[in-house]
Parts: structure tokens; sequence; C-alpha cells
């Protein structure tokens, strides 16, 4: 038993090693030059370019938010790299650089393509500001379905990018949405056609290599009329002194009667014990459930990064669509996350539900903030919400921010919230019968996360349970 | 310290403090025709000191109406209870904003937030915001707010019964409130407020 205990309070943060890759970077800084040369890096056509351009506009006349219940460390965007790739080996264009496969293999990514027992999952590799690899193209391909890097979907595909692109999230939509719309590098991009099951799951994976740079992905993902489709984002980043930004947009367009389910696992470096370095991790994720009957579900681990500032939301614009969200945000240390989300009620009989688990240990922060609004026309449409918290330590923090808005009077709009601490008696019953402290609270966290786990697709399940036990070791006693 | 302010008559304090096993018990009426921003900061100083804070509003014509609440655990060892209903019908807009703060080291702590709301009308709006702020672990902190109507399954229930709507919606309403309406301490200031919420309700 010692054994054990020792084996998991010796765990750390394991994905924190650098990958010795040749690499080419943009100059430092930001400006309009940088813009242009990022775009003409990736041969984009002109109507992306001024997008950008059009995006970093408005930026420079927006501010930073100030209003999470966040300390931010000033962030200097003249001093981050906006671009870093690996350099292509020029021989075997066709093949992932084994220094990179070898990366991903060690953090558990299946770039190559392989059965899996688990199941089969379709993989989009990103490193740093490039997609580097996307496995069983082909296999989807012969559905219909398009399944590629953002810089790809560009060039093949650009009539269906041009279409989606920022509607959902415009580019001036918020500081942090616009920096991305400007500066963003690559993603996955995601389309599924009418009345098609995706055979399997697919995957992004955000892996941050480079230092001094930051990381700007953007997914887009289209579900056309009756499809569904279950989609998974991870994402890790080496050890750091200092901080490095991450701020990527999703954007989800759930059609008629289409089914999608968006799960991540959010594990970015949280940064050491007395809050050194981390991921500042600031992401804007936004779905509109267009037509009728239409559903999105997002669940969320986050256990990393060391501030989080992420909102995942619907818009349940079509009648009768529905919309989940399911989240367990896990702060130790000095890490600080708020995170939440917010469901926007247009069509008749739309429904959403949201269950937010929030864990605190240490001197961390941890806050829900959402929003939950009925608008006129959202005849007949219900929410429930729950928000529970639960503090380990007396030197950490739980909040709850949540805003209900009616404008309907067939509207029904439940939230409840809870904080306490995990009772000695739970800890007492435990410990009586052999379980010890960390066990003990390792078992109770994921009772009470159960709801929310249960959700996930099963690798990701079990990757998350361990992550939850990680993320908590060292807070007890 | 148990009083009860009728809003637009009764003048409202905005900050009260809270000693050692002081109990504060506090009941704020809002009735129709009445525009109020109401902020109220409650400071709980001392341990073993008890706040109950409830209210009621109606509106059912053009009002604005808004709680801005915050009650601060600055000391250990004590309780907090807020419990606001609300009808708002007519243009009117009701807005409920209440916060529970519990401070590093104000530990044994235990506080709870209750709103409820119910539209009568298409273009009536309503905000809540109960939020909850803890820097302490050993608490029990809850709240509740929920945004609804009046349910037609009720209303069919006592008409079958030979209830007409117009006083099935009465009741519907009184019922809503009077948890509130129980909180007056003094009985005959009970009855009269009761009997004034009713008509209130009967007019609406």
């Amino acid at each position: 038993m010692d054994e054990i205990i020792k084996d998991i309070t010796a765990q750390e943060y394991k994905e924190g090693f650098v990958t010795e890759v040749e690499q080419e970077f943009v100059p430092k800084g930001l400006n309009e030059d940088i813009i242009r040369l990022i775009s003409a890096k990736k041969e984009e056509p002109d109507w992306l370019l001024d997008f950008r351009l059009d995006a970093f506009r408005k930026w420079q006349g927006m501010k930073q938010p100030s209003w999470g219940h966040l300390t931010l460390p000033p962030i200097d965007y003249q001093d981050i790299i906006y671009y870093a790739a690996p350099k292509k080996d020029a021989d075997r264009p066709k093949e992932i650089d084994p220094a990179l496969a070898e990366t991903f293999e060690k953090l558990g990514i299946p770039v190559r393509e392989r059965e899996a027992l688990a199941g089969v999952v379709a993989v989009d590799a990103v490193f740093d500001s490039v997609s580097v690899t996307t496995t069983f193209r082909k296999t989807l391909a012969e559905k219909g379905i398009i399944f590629c890097s953002f810089s790809e979907a560009v060039r093949e595909h650009p009539d269906l990018v041009r279409k989606y692109l920022a509607s959902v999230v415009p580019a001036g939509d918020n500081y942090f949405a616009a920096l991305n719309s400007a500066v963003f590098s690559d993603g996955s991009f995601c389309y599924i056609p009418k009345g098609v099951k995706c055979p399997m799951d697919l995957s992004s994976y955000f892996r941050i290599n480079a230092a001094g740079t930051g990381q700007f992905e953007r997914t887009l993902i289209v579900a056309d009329e009756g499809s569904s489709l279950s989609y998974m984002e991870g994402c890790t980043a080496p050890m750091r002194d200092e901080n490095q930004l991450h701020a990527a947009v999703v954007e989800i367009i759930v059609e008629k009667d289409a089914d999608v389910r968006y799960s991540t696992v959010q594990n970015w470096y949280p940064g050491d014990a007395e809050g050194r370095g981390g991921i500042l991790n600031l992401v804007t994720k936004r779905g509109i459930c267009r037509g009728e009957g239409a559903h999105l579900s997002w669940t969320q681990v986050e256990t990393g990064s060391a501030v989080t500032w992420k909102y995942p939301s619907t818009i349940l614009k079509g009648d009768r669509s529905t919309s989940e969200f399911y989240s367990v945000a896990v702060t130790n240390n000095r890490q600080q996350a708020d995170t939440g989300t917010k469901m926007i009620h247009l069509g008749k009989g739309t429904r959403s539900r949201i269950v937010s688990k929030g864990i605190s240990a240490g001197y961390s922060q941890n806050s829900y903030r959402g929003l939950v609004q009925m608008n006129p026309g959202a005849e007949g449409a219900r929410n429930y919400s729950q928000c529970d918290s639960l503090l380990i330590g007396s030197r950490c923090g739980a909040h709850t921010f949540p805003v209900i808005r009616s404008m309907n009077p067939t509207a029904v709009v439940e939230h409840e919230a809870t904080t306490s601490k995990i009772s000695e008696d739970q800890l007492f019953y435990c410990n009586q019968r052999g379980l010890g402290p960390e066990e003990a609270v390792g078992l109770i966290v994921n009772g009470y996360a159960r709801e929310v786990l249960s959700r996930l697709p099963m690798e990701f399940a079990v990757e998350a349970q361990k992550l939850l036990q990680v993320s908590l070791e060292g807070s007890i006693g | 310290m148990s009083r009860v302010f009728i809003v637009g008559k009764s003048e409202l304090p905005q900050q009260v403090s809270v000693g050692r096993d002081e109990v504060l018990d506090w009941v704020f009426i809002v009735l129709p025709g009445v525009s109020a921003d109401i902020p109220l900061t409650v400071d709980i100083d001392g341990p073993g000191a008890e706040v109950r804070l409830s209210g009621l509003y109606l509106c059912g014509g053009d009002e604005r109406v808004s709680f801005d609440i915050e009650v601060r655990h600055n000391a250990g060892d004590s309780h907090s209870h807020q419990f606001f209903n609300g009808i708002a019908g007519g243009t009117s807009r009701a807005a409920f904003h209440g916060r529970i703060l519990v401070q590093e080291g104000a530990q044994r702590i235990k506080a709870f937030q209750e709103n409820h709301n119910i539209l009568l009308s298409e273009e009536a709006r309503v905000e809540t915001t109960p939020q909850l702020e803890i820097y302490a672990d050993d608490v029990e902190c809850s709240h509740g707010a929920t945004t609804g109507f009046l349910s037609a399954e009720e209303q069919f229930y006592m008409r079958s019964r030979g209830i007409p709507e117009s006083e099935a919606r009465v009741l519907q309403m009184i019922s809503f409130l009077s948890p509130v309406l129980a909180r007056i301490g003094d009985a005959g200031e009970r009855d009269r407020l009761s009997a004034e919420v009713e008509a209130a309700v009967r007019g609406l």
C-alpha cells in the first residue's frame, strides 16, 4: 500500500518534457506585417488575410477584459512569437517527423493509424502552430466526412470554411477571440455531411513545445442535418518558468436533428507549486444549434493551466434543440480557474442542463460563472443548473457567479449551487476501512465528479480519473 | 433586531453591522407601483450572529425594482439566510442581485440564499444573480434561484373543484408569497401586511 501511495505522490506533470526538433519561427511581436507573414507562410487566399487584418484592427481598439475572478499576470503581446512550426524534412514530405511521432506516442496519442483495443479514434495532432498529421482521413472520406487541419481546409474546401468561419464567434466577439482571429495558426476542421453518423470518435490533440510562443488554434466543426459526431480534445505543454499564452477559438455549427458531443480533457502545464509558469488558457468556445431538434453537449475536465478563462456556450436557436454542459474543474496550488457556460435560449421548447463540479485545493481560486438567458421567443423553454463546489484546505476559494435572465413567462429556469468541504465523517469512514487519507480523498472526489466523468468517452474517462488523482496530490494534510 | 420595511414608505438602511450573538431579522416588502433600487450590505462581525433577510416584490405595471444585497461573513461561527420571492407582470423589470461573501479564516459558516420569481406577462423581465464568494473551507453554503410561471396544472385542479380561474391565480400567488410573510415576527403586523399583500395581488 505504501508503495502505491509513494508512486502516486511521486507523480508530477509527466507531460512536461520538451521535444528537440528544429523549428522555424516568425519574429517576435505583433503587427500587420507579422500577420501578413503568417498568412503568406500558410499561402492563404486574400479573403482570409483581410479577415485577419480586420480582426487585428478590432483587437487594437479593445481592452483586455478584467471582469474574471482572476489575477492575470501582465501579458506583453509584443513579447510573444505568434508562429512556430517544426521544420519539414524534405526527404520524407509524406511522413511525420519521427521525433514528433515519438512525442505524441509518449503522450499516448496514436498518430499512426492502428487498431486499438479500446476503439478507433481519428486524431488531428497539432504541434505548436501547425497540424503535423491527421489520421484515418481515407476511411472518413469514404463516408464524405472531411477531417483535416484548418490550413488544408482553407486550401481544399474554401467555400465551406468561408461560409462558417466566424459565424458563431465573430472576429470582434471579445479580446482573445479577436486576437485569435488575427493570428490563428492551425487547428482542426471537421464537416459531417447530411445524415452521416461518424463511425469513430474524432480528436484534436494540441501540444505547445517551443518556448516564448503562444498557441492560437482554431477549430471549426460543422454537423449537417441529421448527422452525429463525438469529438475529443486534449492538450499538454512542457514545464517552464514563464507563462505561455493559449488563446483558442472553437466554433460548432449543429444543423437540424444533428448531434454533437464535444469533450475536453484540459491538462496544460499548471505551473509549479509556487505558481511560477504555466499556461494562460484564455479560450472562446461556442456552438449554435441552428436547426430544429439539434443537440450539442459539452463535457470538460479542467485540471491544468495556471489560469483558465473559458465558457463553452450554446445558442439554442432551433426549436426544441437541446444542449448540456458537464464540467469538472480542479485547481490546486496557485491555479486559478474562472469557467462556466452560457445557454442562450432563442427557440421554442429548447432545453438545457448545466452540471458543474468545482474542486479547489491549496491556494487556488475556482469560480463558476454562467449565464442562462430565456429570450422572448423561447416559449416553454427549460433550464436546470447545478453547480457544486468542493473545498480542500482552508486557503483556497470557491465562487459561484450565475446570471439568470428570463424574458418569457412560459420559460422555467432552475438553478442551485452548494459549497462545502469533504466531511470528517466521510474521511473517517474510509480511514476506518483501511484507506489512507490521500486515497480516501481520491475516492470521494471521484464519486463527487462521477456524474460528469460518466459522460466522457471511455478512453477519456480513464485518463480523467487518473488526472484528478494527480492534480490533487499533496493537497491533503 | 426584527423589522419590516415597506419600500417606498420606510427609510431603508444601506449598511448594517451585526455583532457577537446578535440576531438580525429583516423583511422587505415592495408593493405594486413602487420602483426602487435597494442596496444593502450586511457585515457579520461577531461569532454567534444570525442574519435573516427576507423580501417580496410585486410588480404589475412598469416598475423597476432591483435588490442588491451583500452579506459578508467577516467572523466565523455565524449564520445567514436570505429568502426573496417576486412576481413580475406588465412591463416591469425585477432584479435580485445577492452575494454571500465568506472571508478567509471565517470558519464554520452556514449561509443560504433563495430567490424565486414568477413572470406573468410577455413584456415583464426578471434577472437574478445569486453569487457565492468563499475563501474558507469549513462552510456550508448554498443558493437556489428559479424563474417560472403559474402552473396550469394547479389551476386545473382548483377549477375542477369549482374555484374560478381568476381566484385560483390569486391563491397561487398568495401561497407563493406567504413564506416571506410568515417571517414577520409580530402577529398583528403580519396579519395587516398579509391583507395588504392580498389586496395588491387581487389588483394585479
